[in-house]
């Protein structure tokens, strides 16, 4: 076990982990009706192959890969089609989404499968198919096609793979759950992805507040040379990939720049044991693990549910309480998305549920140039001048501040004493200037 | 289950804690020692000088709020902080003319016409009593037409350490200056009761420590090359109240931490020159307007270098 570096900047917001960290993932019972986007990656989105009528089983292709930066999606229960149109998705907009009706006959995978697999005789090229058919995507919130990721050009060498279990979101514990409970599954996966890229080096870094999540990984790899645990001092965001990289291998990922330009492929714990359950058994990507949670959630849980549960479904089953003006994130408090309504489904990118109390509705003030800011921000930009930028909608000055290089971790808007909504602004000024460059 | 109390806002949903009003408050706090000997050497004088000139500020932030349909400065704490600041920098047995004057130009002037907390070019209260400064005669004036009684100069104190430095007169002790001797403004009165304020305020996270750093050391190191003794410099006038205070103001300084560098250092040249090349006479006030005025121009020139850029320091490489 090593332990490394770190990345420039960053915070330490309360972490909130206690409720969930020890609670195993449970698979709960089936929801009646499940909702499942045809577009949950980023790309472009997947066209249907079913009709309204249609019934199809567990695992049944719902809609196909359109392009080559495109994910197919996959029935998570058996049941019926009943309706394929637009429906509100986790971004706030409407996505086109295939409804299913649920058999109430729906059987579940067996928990206790044979994920045994004989990693020398793949070729690259079959692993990245397996890994296109079953719709794999990061499921650490980005939700980019894995295949895509798992095909550098072969002018960018790839030498390491970091299993990304930083899991620096607060309230967030489905990474760490899945780290204890299957580090066997979590290493094969990423032998499998290293396979596939021509990785010579496994990095599984593991942030220093999940102890038992490093321990567990360290004994699933001993004895194996390729394969390194390393412990990172708790610092959020820790998980961006950029910040990753420094931390682990001290290499800086250049502006506007990927993580294969420096040699390195990030991917999620949970992604990399989706790619071994989709290469070892043809599983697709059809359900994860999803922390409910939050101050308002009566029984915190983890559970293991298909894409396309609406979190209605997942908040009636953990209790929480909506009778006080309270916010329902889909993800994690620092980068996830505020719902207005129930009715929205969790999608492959789905990490969490937190309900916490809505936070009082406060005029932000003026920038006050305390500093924090640039003090914290881990891609060493200027979010106070960005912030006047954006506040004046002046989107050429925004380019100049490198608007475009904002990884929208929050910190920023985190340590404002101002309360400005920076994120929020540069998020705008990135739609502005590429609008801008389009011209 | 119903949906009506469900309240969106944008990402973060978490929150640090610091908010402008508290850290104020902070600094308002880190002043009370220095106000509190200032009160035991000088007594009703400098609780005069103290209620007067914060009194006169938050009056004035009313006024200007008034004026200018806004809502900030008395909430949010900086009036408060400018009032206290602003007092701390007038002597005992200062008229209250003088006060008044420079609390309507630091909230006026260099506050809300520059368009309100966060805003303001210059730290509103050195613009304050710089301008008091500069406006001698109508202060003289108004203080004899509203008969306001004139400042018995100096016969409690005699010479200030910085005029009795300057002129190469007896000096007080080292340890009398550090603790408590009159003479000058009321931050004056005792450097360690404004070390502490500074020390709390590091502590809370509030002081841009680099700017007091820079700026202490290049008057010292100027002094000792000068021929001078640093302590004396360091102790005495109104460089602590400004290294710790003054030229640390949030608004009127740089953000980048080599801009804040650079502005420790500029605003410690300029006092030293104005200390050795001229009278001695708000050397550190204006060292920091000044410095106040290349603050954005520092932060231009001094923006970090994005995350990995290749002219950043060279990554350390591929792992061999």
């Amino acid at each position: 076990m090593a332990t490394a570096k770190s990345f420039p900047g960053g915070v330490h917001p309360p972490e909130h982990k206690e409720a969930t960290e020890a609670k195993p993932i449970e698979r709960p019972p089936m929801p009646k009706q499940l909702i499942v986007p045809l577009h949950q990656n980023i790309g472009a989105p997947a066209e249907a192959v079913v009709e309204v009528g249609s019934t199809v089983r567990r695992g049944d292709v719902l809609g196909k890969a359109s392009r080559p930066v495109s994910s197919s999606v996959h029935a998570g229960a058996s049941g019926k089609v009943i309706e394929i149109g637009p429906r509100l998705g986790p971004a706030g907009a409407d996505v086109m989404s295939v409804v299913l009706e649920v058999d109430s006959q729906s059987d579940q995978t067996a928990a206790d499968v044979d994920l045994a697999v004989d990693i020398e005789s793949l070729t690259p090229d079959t692993i990245r198919a397996r890994v296109a058919e079953a719709g794999i995507v990061g499921l650490g919130g980005a939700a980019f096609p894995t295949h895509v990721k798992l095909a550098p050009p072969p002018d960018r060498p790839v030498d390491t793979i970091i299993i990304n279990g930083c899991e620096c979101e607060p309230y967030l514990t489905c990474d760490h759950r899945l780290m204890v409970e299957r580090p066997a599954d979590i290493i094969q996966g990423a032998k499998l992805i290293a396979k596939a890229t021509g990785a010579t080096k496994i990095i599984l870094a593991v942030e220093a507040n999940k102890p038992d999540a490093a321990e567990e990984l360290n004994r699933a790899g001993q004895g194996m040379a390729d394969v390194e645990v390393m412990v990172l001092p708790t610092k959020y965001p820790q998980g961006a990939e950029k910040m990753l990289i420094q931390a682990c291998l001290g290499r800086a990922v250049p502006p506007r720049k990927l993580p294969f330009d420096v040699g390195v492929i990030v991917q999620n714990v949970g992604t990399a044991i989706s790619v071994l359950e989709a290469v070892a058994i043809g599983k697709p990507l059809i359900e994860r693990v999803v922390t409910v949670t939050g101050e308002l959630v009566k029984e915190p849980r983890n559970l293991l549910v298909p894409i396309g549960t609406p979190i209605r479904a997942l908040l009636e089953m953990c209790g929480a309480d909506l009778t006080q003006d309270c916010t329902v994130i889909l993800g994690g408090p620092m980068t996830g998305i505020a719902q207005a309504d129930l009715d929205v489904p969790v999608v492959k990118g789905t990490s969490g549920v937190v309900v916490i109390k809505a936070r009082d509705a406060v005029k932000h003030l003026a920038c006050v140039r305390c500093a924090r800011c640039v003090d914290n921000c881990p891609m060493r930009l200027m979010p106070a001048d960005l912030g006047i930028a954006c506040e004046a909608a002046n989107w050429a000055r925004a380019d100049k501040l490198y608007a475009q290089d904002c990884i929208e971790c929050g910190v920023c808007a985190f340590v404002c004493p101002s309360l400005r909504p920076l994120v929020a602004w540069f998020k705008t000024a990135k739609a502005e200037i590429a609008a801008m460059n389009r011209k | 289950m119903d949906t009506s109390k469900l309240r969106v806002s944008p990402a973060p949903h978490l929150k640090s804690g610091h908010r402008v009003r508290p850290a104020m408050l902070d600094v308002a706090l880190a002043l009370l020692p220095v106000s509190a000997v200032s009160v035991y050497v000088y007594g009703m004088a400098a609780v005069q000088i103290l209620v007067i000139t914060v009194a006169a500020t938050l009056l004035a932030q009313l006024a200007a709020n008034a004026v200018w349909g806004r809502q900030g400065g008395l909430g949010d704490g900086s009036a408060l902080v400018t009032g206290l600041l602003l007092a701390l920098c007038f002597q005992a047995y200062t008229a209250w003319p003088a006060l008044v004057i420079g609390a309507v130009l630091a909230i006026f002037v260099a506050k809300e016409l520059m368009g309100g907390l966060g805003w303001n070019r210059f730290n509103p209260a050195l613009f304050g009593r710089a301008g008091v400064y500069i406006l001698a005669p109508l202060v003289t004036a108004l203080t004899r037409t509203f008969g306001a009684s004139a400042p018995a100069v100096d016969v409690v104190t005699g010479a200030t350490p910085m005029v009795a430095l300057a002129r190469g007169l007896p000096m007080p002790s080292k340890i009398s200056m550090l603790l408590a001797h009159p003479g000058g403004a009321l931050a004056e009165v005792s450097a360690l009761a404004v070390i502490a304020g500074g020390a709390y305020l590091l502590l809370r996270g509030h002081l841009k420590w680099r700017i007091s750093v820079g700026m202490i050391a290049v008057v010292a190191l100027a002094a000792a090359v000068g021929g001078r003794d640093p302590v004396y410099h360091i102790l005495g006038g109104g460089l602590l109240l400004g290294a710790l205070f003054m030229a640390t103001d949030w608004v009127s300084s740089p953000v980048t931490p080599n801009g804040q560098i650079l502005f420790g250092l500029g605003a410690g040249l300029l006092t030293a020159l104005i200390r050795l090349a001229m009278p001695p006479a708000e050397g550190v006030a204006f060292a920091i307007l000044i410095m106040n005025a290349f603050a954005p121009a520092l932060d231009r020139a001094t923006a970090p270098l994005r995350f990995g850029d290749q002219r950043a320091a060279a990554p350390a490489g591929r792992a061999a």
